[in-house]
């Protein structure tokens, strides 16, 4: 039981605890594509679950042609409706999707700080962000959260499906499976990705539930007259704010008769006369990403030298891993997303943001 | 974190303005509410505790919390405002039919002896006055061990903003005293309009001087925890619980993983 000292000093201590702003983290890098140690490809393949990807062109009114076709060959996605947990255990499915790397499962509505979420990554680790409750019903070994607070309410359960001791048969499997069927049979629904060639591998636990397919939801707006900030010396905070400003579609104007905005461009400012916005939602692989950012790379060497490209990519909200394996949780909001500004001179900008219950993006 | 909790539902005798508010409640994210029945006993004549309306007659279909797939759950909860310590009667037999137990002291011996004796699960702390008295350390630690906790509600905030003064300036006072600690926050809604939803009361939080993680845990995690504790206030050490089984002798215990030392003697 910690020992309050009373009096006036010890008030003091008490308040300034209380106002501690939520902590936020930023992470900004400056490189270039042409220098071979550029941290770029890895980040992209790190951040497995992406919700959201923004693009913003500069002097641009519609889209490309090898653009446009990019954005509709985005891998699709599946949703499973109440897929008991145990099937991700099931042997077939083991052999002909996790082992080969080839798929990506998130569970879909459930709220990582109320519900238990489960994430399945592409390395064949199986992540359960669990509750108390759950969690001692379960009866398989696992972690408190680190970002439990005073109470311990969160466990997080990490398994390796690849590893010899997960495999069919083994003590530790069966225990998680017992676990599964019989102690704590949790059903929810499930976002199911794969590389492309691996559909085959989930025909047969698509086949036993409901399912229906997705792809992902593109969305484009060309906007005219846009002020824009100088990209090269605005500070990070004010550049992320105006461009999340541009893409929420909010106006920057700060007039008088507007009570729901002062956002403002900063300055200094210049007006690019027209811009491109573009949208894609779903469950979004790092290797679409990839792809598409190759892709842009490409378009801005045809475009003028002032011209750039801005990437936003965003995590999921709820997902129980944020940036290579590291678990991710909600305080008042889970932003997990990463920005690339791309120039004309193969130059970027990176900036990779988190939030308040997440460790430092890498 | 657990799930988002309000503990504190004014009940109506309008089913339709009941059945709006526990709507409202779960669009907003709620998974698990109170009604909460108000009683004040006055010297005058003597009151009859009002009995909980089953749930089902208030509401025929529970609705779904916004963005889960499980319905919303609606338990009972009795408040008695005690003005003088013959109001509360531990151990009365119309208690049994509320989920969780609640007082409201007034003076500063009931709300010493609401810390330290009574068999309750959460004392009210007022929002509406300048407060009576002043909270002392030892009666809020001894609660606190207790686990039994206290409740600020926002709702009068909302109304009134000479309430909204009362409300911050008592929470801050509590805040002092407890460090944060077994505090939960609720709306005392009488109309749908009053509730606000959960990431709004945990910045409310942080204007009664709760941090950010503890805000969300006065609104989860410790909710979690008062309702764990009213059901084991109906058991003997949290351990064993009797139930009326159908024959006409008396009452078998039934015994749920207990060690043979703590299984009570059958009567003979």
């Amino acid at each position: 039981m910690k020992v309050w000292t009373g009096g006036k000093q010890g008030k003091q201590r008490w308040r300034r605890r209380s106002n501690t702003t939520p902590r936020s983290l930023l992470v900004c890098e400056r490189s270039s594509f042409c220098d071979e140690n550029n941290r770029v490809s890895s980040q992209v393949e790190q951040l497995h679950f992406n919700y959201k990807v923004s693009v913003l062109l500069s002097d641009c009114s519609s889209a490309p042609s090898h653009l446009e076709s990019l954005l509709t060959s985005f891998s699709h996605f599946y949703l499973v409706r109440n897929l008991p947990l145990h099937e991700l255990l099931d042997k077939q499915f083991l052999e002909t999707a996790v082992y080969q790397g080839n798929v990506y499962g998130l569970s879909y509505r459930t709220r990582l700080d109320e519900d238990n979420c489960v994430a399945l990554m592409p390395n064949g680790h199986l992540v359960l962000s669990l509750d108390k409750d759950s969690f001692q019903v379960l009866g398989f070994e696992g972690k408190t959260s680190t970002f439990n607070y005073k109470t311990k309410n969160r466990y997080v359960v990490t398994v390796d499906l690849t590893d010899g001791s997960m495999a069919p048969g083994r003590q530790a499997y069966l225990r998680l499976l017992t676990g599964l069927t019989s102690r704590l049979p949790l059903q929810m629904d499930f976002l199911l990705s794969h590389h492309p060639g691996g559909g085959a591998s989930l025909q047969a636990l698509l086949s036993r539930y409901i399912w229906s397919e997705h792809k992902p939801e593109v969305g484009t707006c060309s906007l005219t007259h846009l002020p824009c900030p100088d990209l090269q010396s605005c500070d990070p905070h004010g550049l992320l704010e105006w461009l999340g400003a541009v893409d929420a579609n909010i106006s920057r104007d700060n007039s008088s008769s507007s009570f729901l905005s002062s956002l403002v461009c900063p300055e200094p400012k210049r007006t690019v006369s027209r811009a491109l916005r573009i949208s894609i939602c779903g469950l979004l692989l790092p290797h679409d990403v990839q792809r598409l950012i190759q892709e842009l790379r490409c378009y801005l060497g045809q475009c003028q030298p002032e011209s750039w490209v801005s990437l936003t990519v965003h995590g999921f909200v709820d997902s129980p891993v944020s940036w290579g394996g590291k678990e991710h949780g909600v305080l008042r909001g889970g932003e997990n997303f990463y920005t690339l500004f791309i120039f004309h001179d193969h130059t970027y900008h990176l900036h990779l943001a988190a939030g308040a219950q997440d460790t430092c993006p890498p | 974190m657990s799930v988002f909790v309000d503990l504190n539902l004014s009940y109506t005798a309008d089913n339709n303005r009941l059945r709006a508010l526990i709507e409202t409640a779960a669009h907003l994210g709620f998974s698990t509410v109170a009604i909460n029945y108000v009683f004040e006993p006055t010297t005058k004549k003597k009151q009859e505790i009002p009995a909980p309306k089953p749930i089902s007659a208030l509401i025929d279909h529970l609705p779904i919390v916004q963005g889960r797939s499980r319905p919303i759950t609606v338990l009972n909860r009795l408040t008695v405002v005690m003005s003088d310590s013959s109001h509360f009667r531990p151990n009365a037999a119309e208690y049994r039919g509320f989920d969780l137990l609640a007082v409201y002291p007034t003076t500063e011996k009931l709300f010493h002896s609401a810390c330290m004796l009574l068999d309750i699960d959460i004392i009210v702390i007022s929002v509406t006055e300048k407060l009576p008295f002043f909270f002392k350390r030892a009666p809020v630690n001894g609660a606190v061990d207790r686990g039994v906790v206290f409740e600020v509600c926002y709702s009068a905030a909302i109304r009134d903003s000479t309430m909204r003064r009362y409300t911050i300036a008592n929470a801050l006072s509590l805040m002092e005293t407890c460090k944060g600690k077994s505090v939960i926050l609720s709306s005392a809604a009488e109309k749908a309009l009053e509730l606000r939803g959960p990431y709004d009361v945990i910045n409310l939080g942080r204007l009664f001087g709760l941090s950010d993680a503890d805000a969300k845990e006065a609104l989860s995690s410790t909710c979690r925890s008062v309702l764990l504790h009213a059901e084991t206030r109906k058991t003997a050490s949290g351990i064993v619980y009797t139930r009326r089984s159908c024959q006409e002798d008396s009452p078998q215990p039934d015994l749920c993983d207990a060690p043979a030392a703590k299984r009570p003697h059958l009567a003979e």
